[in-house]
């Protein structure tokens, strides 16, 4: 049924795009949501910094996770529109800097102080604060930046994913699944419904479905086939959404800076 | 003198590149993967078996059933369970058809390159408590080399192919035309040709001293059993096997292996127990009270090494071998959709699907500070795989809708594309790829890094 569905979606001639409600209001409570979550990433690296000072290691975990909530789920945005802040934060492989540069020593066997890389890393996302509450924000770029982020999610993990030394890339995974969510019924939800019930109801469903199988005691217990299918389907939905929201096809690759 | 100078230059160059893969390998890491830290599928190694076909060396093509069966070989979804959650297939222990010899799960394997069938990681009913691996053995060959398994246990390598995938890794019940189609594929692997043989398995012309005195041993009847040598059980003529088990004092009763190619199946005996040929000479020795000399044992050895050698062992992996593999595998949808045979569509699509998302993490996005330069070519390769991707993922939707002409319109898309457009810009990447192995190895010094710093 659920193919079906989706199956007829694609072969139907794209409607003209719908032009009820402008997209302004939707991005900016879509931004002020961005600003919240930028600012629980800041916070939680500030805590961190915090912690670290204070040799409280187990604080300073704690610290990392909770600031990793809030930059997991500002993920839609942050490939596309600011490219050069989203590699020095999110910089993988890399013990020198970055969350991932805090997570090797942080979570190694012998955590270190690593109070310069907090400080680095403050920085950044103090910036990405600053940055996020004025910048231009586009409906194709976010729109974009959510089909990235729902493939990404299907990626194989069997290696430990992103954060295999602490031990959360399952977290990211629902994080970033929760973003998705909040930009897709935020910014498209309602515009979707207007012109496509079914279809609105089907990326809903999908991101559901996503988050259901993200639901799952570890990482090892995801069903990955699963995971990745349910990904392209969104990613499919999403493209076919795109016309119908007076929008082009959403790339798969952040633009180069 | 010539011919042993090139002779020991291929073995120099086999050292390097097995010492290249070593650099290159990386393992699996964490907690919370479904293989155990620590376990190795050598799934990184940049230089990978050669693999023939005995259809492309008689003129001719694989047929629809062998590329059926190299799309089930390397499916995951074949052996099902833990298997496919670790994105393991037959393929993975079989690289390209011959062995692995890096291959290690801890508890598993008692050392890189062997296996417990009998194990509970993957088929819990199985467990016979004891850790008792083979050896991943090459398929090279296979259509010679009967009865199959370690020990000989399947007369039929049908019947062996489906104790594998449903008694060690308890995988669903295969079909009958998965399972005629995995037997042609592994039927049409070929040993590598050597040029150092000639008819009925002698040695040519080439061949040194050493390796003559070393033949006319391996021929010459044993001291104290007259009735047998060498070459009874590894007969020259017939791929240097006998079809039959033995008890050669390790431990039990095993099918003689082939020694055809065997210089790059390490490590030997059932267990993987050697790593050298000088091991295995020495272990016939004492056994079998052989009374050999240190020169006639290294005259053995270069015997053995002339046998065992191939044409060019192993290829670069790059851009164009793995899109012709990608090409090979897409190739089963040809006659898979207009025959609306849906399971094999969506075997197809999975299959491939996952080969792409592989070869897109070739080309290190933004984020990896280990790569620098062709930024904006390895996005627009990393984009165009990412649309291949997805275009299969309609392919499989309209199949599983009974579309399947909406199916065969995106499959002649996904063709054109992967043919012309996909190729030209993934060659334009191809140097800021993990396939440089100067990309490759700051890639994964980067990672290492990382290990290190959260192991010190």
């Amino acid at each position: 049924m659920r193919l079906t569905t989706l199956c007829i979606m694609l072969a139907a001639v794209a409607v003209p795009a719908v032009h009820a409600e402008p997209f302004d209001e939707a991005v900016e409570r879509y931004r002020l949501a961005m600003i919240e979550d930028v600012g629980q990433a800041l916070s939680g690296a500030r805590d961190l910094r915090d912690r670290l000072s204070k040799q409280d290691i187990a604080g300073a975990r704690n610290a990392w996770i909770d600031a990793r909530v809030g930059w997991e789920r500002s993920e839609v945005f942050t490939s596309g529109f600011v490219p050069e802040l989203d590699e020095a934060i999110d910089a993988w492989p890399d013990a020198a800097a970055g969350f991932h540069g805090i997570e090797a020593q942080l979570f190694g066997a012998d955590p270190a102080d690593g109070g310069d890389k907090a400080d680095a890393l403050i920085a950044q996302l103090a910036d990405l604060d600053a940055r996020v509450r004025t910048m231009k924000l586009t409906p194709q770029g976010l729109l974009e930046g959510v089909v990235r982020l729902a493939y990404e999610i299907g990626d194989s993990k069997v290696d430990g994913g992103e954060s295999r030394l602490s031990g959360t890339s399952l977290n990211d995974m629902r994080n970033n699944a929760d973003g998705i969510e909040l930009a897709y019924r935020t910014l498209f939800a309602p515009k979707l419904e207007v012109v496509d019930r079914a279809l609105a109801e089907r990326v809903q469903s999908e991101i559901g479905q996503l988050k259901a199988l993200l639901m799952v005691a570890d990482l090892k217990s995801v069903d990955a086939d699963n995971l990745r299918k349910t990904s392209e389907v969104l990613v499919v939905a999403l493209q076919a959404a795109a016309p119908k929201l007076g929008l082009g096809t959403p790339t798969l690759e952040a633009a180069s800076r | 003198m010539i011919q042993r100078f090139h002779k020991a230059g291929l073995i120099v160059a086999a050292t390097m590149v097995l010492s290249l893969r070593l650099a290159a390998s990386f393992p699996i890491y964490g907690h919370q993967t479904v293989l155990p830290a620590g376990s190795e599928l050598n799934e990184q190694a940049l230089d990978v078996p050669r693999e023939i076909f005995r259809s492309e060396s008689a003129g001719g093509r694989k047929s629809y059933l062998i590329n059926l069966g190299d799309l089930a070989f390397n499916s995951p979804s074949l052996l099902g369970g833990v298997a496919r959650q670790a994105g393991m297939s037959c393929g993975t222990c079989h690289v390209n058809g011959a062995s692995n010899p890096k291959f290690y799960i801890p508890h598993m394997s008692t050392r890189p390159g062997n296996f417990d069938t009998t194990g509970s990681l993957f088929n819990p009913k199985a467990d016979n408590g004891i850790l008792d691996p083979v050896r991943i053995p090459s398929l090279r060959g296979a259509h010679l080399l009967g009865p199959y398994g370690i020990d000989g246990r399947n007369a039929s390598l049908r019947d062996f192919a489906r104790t594998v995938i449903v008694e060690e890794f308890a995988g669903p019940e295969p079909s009958a035309a998965l399972l005629d189609a995995l037997v042609a594929y592994i039927q049409d692997i070929d040993f590598l040709r050597n040029l150092g043989l000639g008819p009925a398995g002698r040695l040519t012309a080439r061949a040194s001293d050493a390796e003559r005195r070393g033949e006319a041993l391996f021929v010459k009847p044993f001291p104290h059993n007259p009735t047998m040598s060498c070459a009874t059980c590894h007969v020259p003529s017939s791929a240097f096997v006998d079809h039959r088990q033995h008890d050669v004092g390790s431990g039990g009763m095993f099918k003689t292996p082939t020694l055809l190619n065997a210089d790059f199946n390490a490590p030997y005996f059932h267990d993987g127990r050697f790593d050298s040929y000088d091991q295995i000479v020495g272990h016939f020795d004492r056994v079998f009270d052989l009374g050999l000399s240190p020169e006639e044992q290294r005259d053995l050895v270069a015997y053995l090494t002339a046998v065992g050698d191939g044409e060019r062992p192993y290829e670069r992996d790059g851009v164009g071998a793995a899109l012709k593999e990608i090409s090979d595998l897409a190739s089963v949808l040809d006659t898979a959709i207009p025959a609306h045979d849906t399971d094999i569509i969506v075997l197809a699509v999975d299959t491939v699907d996952r080969e792409l998302r592989e070869l897109t993490e070739q080309f290190p996005d933004h984020k990896d500070p280990s790569v620098t330069g062709g930024q904006e070519e390895r996005r627009r390769a990393r984009g165009a795989l990412k649309d291949l991707v997805l275009r299969l993922s309609r392919i499989g939707l309209a199949a599983s809708a009974g579309q399947f002409d909406v199916a065969i319109v995106e499959y002649r898309n996904f063709r054109n594309l992967s043919l012309a457009a996909v190729p030209n810009l993934l060659r334009a990447a191809q140097r800021w790829s993990l396939f440089n192995p100067t990309v490759r190895d700051a890639h994964y010094a980067a990672l290492a890094q990382m290990l290190q710093t959260a192991n010190k």
